[in-house]
């Protein structure tokens, strides 16, 4: 049973990332898919929110100065349904986050995973199309 | 010392009952994401059977109930498929145009407003579930935690109704076909992701079919004579079940994308 379910999941999942633009908001007028992003960083902030979650990390420049970072998920549901929970982030964790970056250069972006650097667990991100 | 014995005794039973509760706290939410539903058909080794026939209810017509997602997200851009152009009136065509160019950014969902109808069921991470009763069909959507009713006792559409985000909905079945008339649209729900727009003059009729257990397909006609010349219709729309699982609350809380969307 558990075998079915996650198999289930796991399908519902790749669904998630057979997708790059538009649902719950469209995914091109806020993230730019041709800006991928790969960062380390220190999280400050886990918000386990709908419609889209949101986290924070403080990441360390080249001149030694510190940007905090906030990138976007999709719903607390699609995260638990890949295996998510709201404890799965914790401030303090160091973490490497792949993402889309955003079209206006701010400091976001649209997370497709994340990989936890103590563990080298790595969680699938739902990226937030819905 | 007996008071500091006795003190020990409740921290301990109450560290006792913390950890049931929190394992019990973990169980459910495990059960509930995944739990062997009765119902449902299975193969020898134990998985839901998919291609099983559809049931029936005790009246002998196919019964719908389950939790569906949109196979896949084809038709969450434009309901007519994907580059397909449908003909609309100067005014819709403007509204579409705008839309299209602004990427969507004045959807009504970034105001935690509905996706509407078909809209709500074409986004297939978001799961929705039916639920058919004699005299009603009730649809639950995952997102935002909203609701249709499609009422199969014999009524007619209301007449002037209150315009409502979702309409109003009857259905009957004509064979295997749920047949379903939905009117009273208030405007500005979004048909489509795409922005195709529509009037209160809006009529929809959806056809379900469910060939098996594990699909479950859905054609739309859209008929608007406020906003296209004449009537279209979607492709076949298909959905597949979701075996072992249930809904989980989606309430709209926290939207905050507006802040960060470009072309303000």
């Amino acid at each position: 049973m558990k075998t079915t379910f996650a198999v289930c999941i796991v399908a519902f999942g790749l669904l998630l990332g057979a997708r790059s633009a538009v649902a719950h908001h469209a995914f091109t007028a806020e993230f730019d898919a041709s800006k991928p992003l790969k960062m380390t960083g220190t999280v400050t902030k886990f918000e386990w929110t709908n419609p889209h979650t949101w986290f924070y990390l403080d990441i360390k420049n080249d001149d030694g100065t510190v940007t905090n970072w906030g990138f976007e998920m999709n719903s607390p549901n699609q995260l638990l349904r890949n295996g998510w929970t709201r404890n799965s982030l914790k401030v303090g964790d160091v973490i490497t986050v792949e993402a889309f970056g955003a079209r206006d250069g701010s400091h976001i972006g649209n997370a497709k995973a994340v990989t936890m650097t103590s563990t080298g667990q790595k969680l699938l991100a739902a990226p937030s199309q819905n | 010392m007996a008071f500091a014995t006795r003190a020990v005794r409740q921290v301990r039973i109450s560290i006792i009952a913390l950890a049931l509760f929190l394992g019990m706290a973990g169980a459910a939410r495990a059960q509930w994401l995944s739990l062997p539903l009765p119902g449902t058909p299975r193969t020898p080794d134990g998985k839901p059977n998919l291609m099983a026939p559809a049931p029936k209810t005790s009246d002998g017509k196919p019964d719908l109930s389950g939790i569906w997602h949109a196979a896949d997200n084809r038709y969450v851009d434009n309901l007519a498929g994907e580059g397909a152009d449908v003909p609309m009136l100067p005014s819709a065509a403007a509204l579409y145009k705008h839309r299209q160019e602004t990427l969507g950014q004045d959807k009504p969902q970034l105001h935690c407003l509905p996706h509407g109808v078909p809209d709500a069921m074409l986004v297939s991470m978001i799961p929705f579930k039916i639920v058919q009763t004699p005299r009603e069909t009730i649809v639950l959507y995952e997102e935002f935690n909203q609701y249709r009713q499609i009422f199969t006792d014999g009524r007619a559409l209301p007449q002037d109704p209150n315009p409502a985000w979702f309409g109003y909905s009857v259905g009957k079945w004509e064979g295997d076909t749920f047949a379903v008339d939905v009117a009273g649209f208030k405007e500005g729900t979004w048909l489509d992701n795409g922005g195709h727009p529509h009037t209160e003059q809006l009529h929809i009729t959806e056809r379900y079919r469910r060939p098996n257990f594990g699909n479950l397909e859905l054609e739309v006609a859209i008929n608007d004579p406020g906003a296209y010349p004449k009537p279209w219709k979607s492709a076949i729309i298909h959905f597949k079940l979701l075996p072992d699982t249930e809904l989980l609350e989606h309430l709209c809380e926290n939207e905050r994308d507006a802040g960060h969307l470009g072309f303000k």
